[in-house]
């Protein structure tokens, strides 16, 4: 395939969606019930493209030794000549030219990518087609589908930093439509305000890490440019800048060190993910966006936008790993992320929100695992991306399923025993569960090895080490060199010089920040341990929600089986629901619904099997390969020196795998003591645990923490403006406009209506300006 | 044309200024239009003689035939403003400015310096032709409708 057509290709990607997304809107109302055609079609479409596009890109990895990358410049989106170099008062930042072409890249990371947001996209909306049948919004959310669709596969395809700023608003836009999409439930619209807002924090740091990125590298370009000089400026994440060892040495400027900066810029970039990914200390939105429908909830809060932080920490993957603080502070981050919501989780009664905090715990996950800036590290969290895109997107289909079959009920204390009458759910939610609670052969299992194997790696250095020394081969020629099973090898770096592996020093100077004294084995150690355990309370609230929904005696809330109404609050009255003693082929009290009757149509099913499917065999596929291992070295991000060095042999890590497996048979014991065979509504986890309950329940009082913090000081300042807008404000405006009104009182009376006076009035005005002029003339 | 001597002109200026200033005071004291009309018509001429006098003065044409054009006007003028003189009468039957102070802000009370009396209603009047000679015979059929000419 030549280049031209592979860049046809590469703007299909995004294009398709868009013209689904414009169809909707323009013939939406006409097409009333078949509405879903242009967004699925769309997608679908695309998802093949992607699907082609991957298999490109795995090709000319396959066929080349170095990084692999296709640029696709499609139109210079904005040009600012640069002044002049001599103008006076010219520095360098203001000779500098801007110029921002809409570039679109196409490397293994983005091919990727690309091929989650398409595929699992395409799922969700065909699962859309059934879940949101009859609603009054229905072509509004597959233009909204799709219209994200368009905006995430431009996040991953953007070569820009300003691109990615756009698309990355653009997701958050989406996002916000989808959650706020029964914008009449007042909680609905709450939510979505309130992920927009937290977004924006992560999105000013996003800005101003453009800025800093600007004026310290002088481009926003990821790739290489050619200057109307001719001359290579080196982009971002350019090959010319990979290849340097100081590449991302930045020059101190303006009284800052380089390392100062560039840890700014990193931190920054840290917050935006946070952001974007809901790490602590923004993660308070992604609970309150499960307002939003389930499908969406399933795209945009499990599988992809949310990834959106991992991937941007994974795409600048240079320059965190050449700043120590930063990176570990990523870990520090994810790793307490992952922990804090898997307690909340523990809790949790809405099985949405269980999914929900499972998500912000396994996106810390991939946190911790990026931190680490280990190649095995940046790998194995794409390699969790990947599997928890499956297996989250699969849960939350699942948990749509329920809450469709219950009316709109998904409180998990107001039904039970669903297995009954809700077979493939069932099926399909226990291997998404098992998948998610690390079991062996479960995808997740082997994508949360990795991680451990990673942050292990830099917490005992020794231990791993020693792999380097079975193998003798060097990167470059251990990537070139297919079909061996040891693909990477690490150079044999002095264990105690860690320091010296991602910061040169380049002019002999100490460089670095006081940050980054917090890189020490110590602190991976224990950023481990944190892991281990979140890996058992994973399996614990998973396998209690498992319990919950689908064991213990079949009982159904009232409205089950006629359709979702999406209020819950009207059926709050209680739990004054029919129980059946678990009995099977009973019949329901209720309606004429027997057992089985409450699955949820095909094109829900089909959705929840494809996922199932590859929830529980991906995992073990991609691991036994290492074809993605492999596969993502390859990204030019991940070929930068510093990260290369890093490879070490792939391998499974049996003490590691034992140690996770334990974690996860543990929690899945105590969640069958607590929930297996009994009534969801029974005695809870929370009363269980006294006053830690309640702190996980209240969140760790975070909502509350930010209420008296931010929200109430923030309405108390809004009050205030508002009084002083009332009073001063707009008193100065209606002064000013009650002047021309006073002065024309006092002229009204001179309106007589008499001849004489209005002729007097012209007399004697005549005779002012012939005294005027005489004055004038007087000299 | 010679051009006149400084005395000429400032005979002529000084008719002007009376004529002028005679007319002012005139369309300021008097409140019977037609007087101020014809108090109005003053000021014109005053003016007209200053402007013939500078062009007598100047010994150009430029005053005579800018006073040419200001007859001219004023004759149309005189038609117009006597033809709306006219109408105000025939309407209320006064010929008094300060009739009509309708113009006057809504806040402001009706100046009056002194009650004017009652006109009683009078059918309008058609001006009809002045006997003259002998009255020429008529068809009376004809005569009724021609009565009022």
């Amino acid at each position: 395939m030549n280049n031209q057509s592979l860049s046809s290709l590469l703007a299909l990607v995004p294009l398709l969606p868009l013209v689904g997304a414009v169809a909707t809107v323009l013939l939406g109302r006409r097409l009333g019930r078949a509405a879903h055609i242009p967004a699925v079609a769309g997608i679908a479409a695309a998802a093949v493209v992607a699907v082609v596009l991957l298999g490109v890109t795995a090709r000319d990895v396959g066929g080349t030794h170095g990084p692999v990358e296709t640029i696709s410049t499609l139109w210079q989106w904005a040009t600012v000549e640069g002044a002049a170099a001599d103008a006076p008062g010219a520095d360098a930042a203001a000779t500098r030219g801007l110029s921002i072409p809409v570039a679109v890249r196409l490397d293994p990371l983005t091919a990727t990518l690309l091929t989650i947001i398409t595929c699992v996209g395409l799922l969700v909306a065909i699962y859309s087609t059934g879940y949101m049948h009859g609603d009054p919004g229905y072509p509004r959310f597959f233009a909204l589908v799709a219209m994200f669709v368009f905006s995430m596969s431009m996040l991953v395809m953007a070569s820009n930093f300003l691109l990615v700023y756009v698309f990355w608003e653009a997701v958050g836009a989406c996002s916000y439509l989808l959650i706020g999409f029964w914008f009449t439930k007042p909680e609905a619209a709450k939510a979505a305000k309130k992920a927009f807002l937290v977004n924006r924090v992560g999105d000013f740091g996003l800005a101003v890490a453009t800025f800093l990125i600007w004026m310290s590298f002088g481009t926003l370009d990821f790739h290489d440019t050619l200057s109307a000089q001719g001359v290579i400026v080196p982009g971002v994440l350019g090959q010319t800048r990979l290849a340097d060892p100081g590449g991302y040495v930045l020059p101190d400027a303006a009284g800052f060190s380089g390392a100062a900066v560039g840890t700014a810029i990193c931190l920054l970039l840290l917050l935006a993910a946070c952001g974007k990914s809901a790490q602590l200390p923004l993660h308070v939105w992604l609970p309150d966006a499960m307002e939003g429908p389930t499908p969406a909830s399933a795209l945009i809060h499990a599988a992809t936008m949310v990834t959106a932080g991992i991937y941007l920490v994974a795409r600048t993957a240079p320059l965190f790993v050449a700043h120590p603080g930063a990176l570990t502070l990523v870990s520090i981050v994810g790793a307490t992320t992952a922990l804090v919501a898997a307690l909340i989780g523990t809790v949790q009664n809405d099985l949405k929100r269980v999914l929900a905090y499972s998500t912000i715990s396994q996106l810390g996950y991939m946190f911790a695992s990026l931190g680490t800036g280990t190649l095995l590290g940046f790998t194995a969290a794409i390699f969790h991306l990947l599997t928890h895109a499956c297996f989250k997107a699969l849960l939350f289909l699942g948990a749509g399923s329920v809450m469709h079959s219950m009316g709109g009920v998904i409180d998990m204390r107001r039904f039970g025993g669903l297995r009954r009458v809700m077979p493939i759910t069932a099926a399909t939610f226990l291997v998404g569960a098992a998948a998610l609670a690390g079991v062996a052969p479960f995808a997740g299992f082997f994508s949360k090895d990795e991680i451990l194997a990673a942050l292990h790696a830099k917490g005992w250095p020794d231990a791993h080490g020693t792999h380097a020394d079975h193998d003798d081969a060097t990167p470059t020629d251990g990537r070139a060199a297919a079909g061996r099973p040891l693909r990477f090898a690490a150079l044999r770096e002095p264990a105690d010089d860690a320091l010296a592996l991602v910061t040169p020093r380049a002019d002999g100077r100490e460089r670095g920040v006081p940050l980054d004294a917090i890189d020490t084995p110590a602190t991976w150690r224990l950023l481990f341990w944190m892991s281990l355990v979140t890996a058992g309370l994973t399996a614990f609230y998973t396998f209690r929600a498992v319990f919950m929904t689908f064991t213990g005696p079949t009982r159904l809330p009232e409205g089950a089986g006629h359709g979702h109404g999406h209020d819950d609050d009207a059926h709050a009255d209680a739990h004054a629901h029919s129980d059946h003693g678990g009995g099977h082929g009973q019949h329901h009290g209720h309606g004429d619904h027997g057992h089985g009757s409450l699955e949820s149509p095909p094109a829900m099913t089909l959705p929840l099997v494809v996922l199932a499917v590859a929830s529980a065999g991906i995992g073990w596929l991609l691991f036994a390969t290492n074809w993605l291992g492999h596969f993502l070295a390859a990204t030019p991000s991940l070929t930068a020196a510093a990260v290369a060095r890093t490879a070490v042999p792939h391998v499974f890590h049996w003490d590691l795998a034992i140690q996770g497996t334990l974690a996860a048979v543990v929690g899945i014991v105590v969640a069958a003591i607590g929930h297996l065979g009994r009534r969801s509504d029974g005695p809870q986890m929370e009363r269980f645990l006294g006053p830690l309950g309640t702190l996980f329940a209240e969140k760790f009082y975070v909502d509350q923490l930010y209420a008296w913090c931010v929200v109430r000081p923030l309405e108390l300042l809004a009050a205030v403006a508002a009084i002083f807008d009332r009073t001063v404000i707009d008193g100065t405006v209606d002064a000013v406009g009650g002047i021309p009104g006073a002065i024309g009182e006092v002229l009204r009376r001179s309106q007589s209506g008499l001849l004489q006076r209005y002729a007097l009035a012209g007399v004697l005005g005549v005779l002012s300006i012939v005294v005027l002029l005489a004055w004038q003339l007087r000299g | 044309m010679n051009a006149a001597s400084l005395p000429l002109l400032q005979n002529a200026l000084t008719v002007g200024a009376i004529l002028f200033s005679l007319g002012l005071v005139g369309i300021l004291t008097r409140r019977n239009l037609i007087v101020m009309f014809l108090a109005a018509e003053m000021m014109l001429q005053g003016i007209s003689v200053s402007l013939v006098a500078w062009s007598r003065y100047h010994g150009d044409f430029g005053g005579h035939v800018l006073v040419i054009f200001v007859l001219t006007v004023a004759a149309c003028e005189a038609a117009v403003a006597l033809v709306f003189v006219l109408q105000a009468f025939s309407r209320t039957g006064r010929l008094d400015a300060a009739a009509w102070q309708s113009l006057r802000e809504a806040t402001v009370g009706r100046t009056i310096d002194r009650e004017l009396p009652a006109i009683d209603t009078v059918p309008p009047r058609f001006p009809t032709l002045t006997p003259a000679g002998v009255q020429p015979a008529t068809d009376a059929d004809d005569s009724l409708e021609r009565e009022h000419v």
